[in-house]
């Protein structure tokens, strides 16, 4: 399953829009400059979705993971390595962060971070698109990346493909970088891109 | 007597923020992490002004809403929330808020607006 250039272009500006919402937002709460990466955007057999993630982030990793359902539904993780895990802490908190373990200041930091950036990110694309979106609790992880995503897979049998987005971000004077990742069903992937469609034609339009 | 807000947040990082904002501006302030909570909270402490978020254990922000409003018509209930959503302020005007703001929360902003509810009483701000 691939995406036509016309769709990818069209889910990229998208997803700018949102992640630059997020970006926004952690800016405003750490009060440093937040630097984007392009989103990256592709299609994966959900067999092979550890491996591609594997390649952006290592294996230690604390999440935040929302459940999103509605007319598009799927999950959205923030992911961070234990350093920025603790770097963040740092910068809303004025607390040292402690060497080896996430401490219980620092969940309640990640938890409330992640819950404001994947929100801000995934409303972003419900007003764009004019869908209404609603989301789980965000419940932090503090497992291995395959642990998190074998987790993604309870109860989800139909599940076969998944559109992998990922946009990096660094806040600018730290080394603090970290990941979202929304991964969507292809049922979802289908919705989404009728909708991309729809709000590309309506562009420019009076 | 200095004006009452509960501070409805099952995030405890967003709870002490917002307090330390309220209380440098003079208010008090009583707290509840879930919509179970808040409802007693509510009837207990009479509160003037409620910040509600929406997406929290247990009961939903909107539930806890419509049913404080049950509890008190004149229930003056400002919604804080990560979402970011138009259709999300919509269901929240129409369900009787007296206001809608999005996090991260500026301190000037939710300050105004808690000034702003107290004042005006219930509806829309």
């Amino acid at each position: 399953m691939e995406l036509t250039q016309v769709q990818q272009d069209a889910l990229i500006e998208l997803l700018n829009i949102g992640f630059g919402r997020a970006a926004a937002s952690l800016s405003q709460l750490t009060g440093h400059r937040v630097l984007l990466e392009v989103p990256q955007v592709s299609v994966h057999p959900i067999s092979d979705l550890s491996k591609s993630l594997q390649v952006i982030v290592s294996d230690q990793i604390a999440s935040v993971h929302q459940i999103f359902s509605g007319p598009v539904a799927g999950d959205a993780l923030l992911i961070l390595d234990h350093t920025a895990a603790g770097m963040l802490k740092e910068l809303l908190t004025d607390e040292p962060a402690l060497p080896l373990k996430i401490d219980a200041s620092g969940r309640e930091v990640l938890t409330e971070v992640g819950n404001i950036l994947l929100n801000a990110c995934l409303g972003t694309f419900g007003n764009v698109l004019r869908v209404q979106v609603t989301f789980s609790v965000p419940q932090l992880n503090l497992e291995t990346l395959n642990e998190v995503l074998q987790s993604l897979l309870i109860n989800r049998e139909g599940l076969r493909y998944a559109l992998v987005v990922q946009a990096g971000f660094r806040v600018r004077d730290t080394e603090l970088t970290g990941y979202l990742v929304i991964v969507l069903s292809v049922a979802s992937l289908d919705r989404l891109i009728r909708s991309v469609e729809d709000w590309e034609q309506a562009q420019g339009r009076p | 007597m200095s004006v009452k807000v509960l501070l409805v947040d099952d995030s405890g990082l967003a709870r002490r923020s917002t307090r330390r904002i309220l209380e440098s501006a003079g208010y008090s302030v009583v707290e509840a992490e879930d919509g179970l909570s808040a409802l007693e909270r509510y009837s207990i402490e009479k509160p003037d002004v409620v910040l509600l978020d929406l997406v929290m254990k247990g009961m939903y922000g909107l539930e806890v809403l419509e049913k404080l409003r049950q509890l008190d018509p004149g229930a003056r209930v400002i919604v804080v929330t990560a979402d970011v959503q138009t259709s999300s302020r919509d269901m929240v005007e129409a369900a009787g808020a007296a206001g809608f703001l999005c996090k991260p929360i500026e301190p000037a902003q939710i300050l105004e607006m808690v000034e702003r509810t107290t004042k005006k009483g219930v509806g829309w701000s």
